[in-house]
């Protein structure tokens, strides 16, 4: 299945749930809402035309108007790929773990939750690891903190 | 005799314990030899590449992503150039992309030879580390030959490569190749039949395919338990698909096939790298990129097929000079976790083995 016709199938059948992102060229982006994110991934997943079973990457970004959790997801047996984008408020964004699809999931949304301060619901484990365990200076990764001895680099 | 009991006792193993690669900390919860639990900490090498990256342009993300994974940074170097063109829309030429190929299928050998030489040491036997780290020296020479370094290249750049190959390059890469084609074979000999090795390694550290993949295994770990992936072939970038290789497949997921398995993408990344040779084509070595480099607003997730797994950057641009956003997705993050899947229960020697077989690097764990 190429590009094009994956996306003709998702929009055919999982119109409800995913919408067209024109943010990548390369790439297929879809947005989801963080209310239906379970239920995709495990319909991705269970897809006798997807079979979505390899969990790639899964990162926060702040726009500084919002968060975004990013879900690059590949089928090993179909050899397609796909990104899923769930768009979070900046205040208290949240969004449901998917650890129970692909447990390998379980680390990035630590590392989700402890560099961008992305609540994750139902996550078994939500402990700091890249960060010392006293940590008490915030989310790094957000746009608006920068480390006590931040240079910025000056425009060329 | 009754009142006789056993009692559970922890043990610290790192984060400077020579066999964790790097400063690995894992938490063991032993019965006598025996491990009960084992809980993985990070973050020692924790350098925030990614929001150091927020702040340079993209020609300077490059060399900053070397220290990602220093043991094949050609990798590194590939991928960011290739997301950063896939945003841009640049055709890379030729001549470059032959180059790239040969660059990096050289640097997956240095890195299997890595993995050869202190898995054999982690598990009692010095002797092959010497022999790989002679054979490596070839590579990094032929590396220092083309662009200067020895570690960390820098010489994958948005748009091609920094530098054309010397003359003497070829006639030295096509004896390198042929004689670490032939020393592969010798290290069948040293190791496969000793009674030793196959006792510490055959059997041992089983990975099934189904959790390999729930785990997000990839490269050789996810292949030598049975499942046919490799990027190269299956999400093809660059220009693999000229080439005529074969992607090795294992099927019982122990420390053994996991070790001749990478014995095998030696010897097929020779082949590559003698083909490329073969039919590398003359002309520029770089596209016309300005040193304003500006990708249009967008985003992408690109990944490579690494000696130590998939290796994808997710990079955003918002049309400015700097990234907006970088994500790093190492092959070993994903087998980090999975180590105690499988390391629970085992005794451990043989910890130390399944941790050396999964070839771990914790720079690219903690960024």
């Amino acid at each position: 299945m190429n590009n094009e016709e994956l996306k003709a199938y998702i929009e055919s059948n999982y119109a409800s749930l995913m919408t067209f992102c024109e943010s990548g060229k390369y790439d297929l982006w879809f947005e989801v809402k963080a209310d239906n994110l379970v239920r995709v991934c495990q319909k991705l997943k269970d897809d006798p035309e997807l079979l979505i079973d390899y969990f790639c990457n899964l990162g926060g970004v702040d726009t500084t108007e919002n968060f975004e959790a990013v879900y690059n997801l590949a089928s090993s047996k179909k050899k397609i790929r796909i990104d899923l984008k769930v768009v979070l408020p900046h205040e208290n964004p949240s969004v449901d773990s998917v650890q129970t699809i692909w447990p390998a999931a379980n680390w990035y949304e630590r590392e989700m939750w402890e560099l961008y301060g992305i609540q994750v619901n139902n996550h078994d484990n939500l402990t700091r690891f890249l960060l010392p365990d006293d940590w008490d200076q915030g989310y790094p990764m957000r746009k608006d903190w920068d480390a006590p001895d931040f240079i910025r680099f000056p425009d060329l | 005799m009754s009142d006789l009991r056993t009692e559970e006792y922890d043990l610290n193993m790192g984060p400077h314990h020579p066999s964790t690669h790097g400063v690995c900390r894992l938490l063991l919860t032993m019965d006598g030899e025996r491990v009960v639990k084992v809980v993985p900490y990070i973050g020692y090498l924790h350098r925030a590449i990614e929001k150091i990256c927020e702040n340079r342009s993209y020609a300077m993300c490059i060399p900053m992503l070397d220290r990602f994974e220093y043991v094949t940074s050609m990798s590194c170097n590939q991928v960011f150039s290739l997301a950063a063109e896939r945003l841009a829309g640049i055709e890379v030429p030729e001549r470059a992309e032959y180059l790239r190929v040969i660059m990096l299928e050289l640097n997956r050998i240095a890195s299997h030879l890595i993995f050869f030489g202190t898995t054999a040491m982690d598990i009692g036997a010095l002797t092959p580390f010497l022999y790989a780290l002679r054979e490596r020296e070839d590579i990094i020479d032929l590396f220092e030959m083309t662009c200067g370094q020895r570690l960390t290249y820098n010489y994958i750049r948005i748009g091609g490569v920094s530098k054309d190959i010397p003359e003497e390059f070829t006639p030295r890469c096509r004896k390198t190749i042929a004689n670490i084609t032939e020393k592969v074979e010798e290290y069948k000999r040293l190791l496969n039949g000793n009674p030793i090795w196959k006792m510490r390694t055959i059997g041992i550290g089983k990975l099934d395919a189904d959790l390999a993949l729930a785990y997000g295994a990839s490269g050789p770990i996810l292949r030598a338990s049975g499942v046919d992936y490799d990027l190269r072939r299956d999400d093809p970038y660059s220009i693999y698909d000229r080439f005529d290789f074969n992607i090795p497949i294992y099927h019982n997921g122990d420390v053994y096939d996991r070790y001749m398995i990478r014995l095998d993408e030696i010897q097929e990344s020779c082949k590559i790298v003698g083909q490329a040779l073969d039919s590398i084509v003359e002309g520029p070595i770089k596209a016309k990129v300005s040193p304003n480099f500006k990708p249009p607003a967008g985003e992408t997730y690109t990944r490579i097929e690494n000696s130590r797994g998939e290796m994808g950057v997710h990079l955003v641009s918002d049309g400015s000079k700097k990234p907006f956003r970088l994500k790093a997705r190492g092959g070993s993050y994903p087998h980090l976790q999975l180590l105690p899947e499988i390391a629970t229960n085992c005794m451990i020697a043989d910890l130390v083995a399944i941790f050396a077989s999964f070839d771990v690097i914790l720079p690219e764990v903690d960024r």
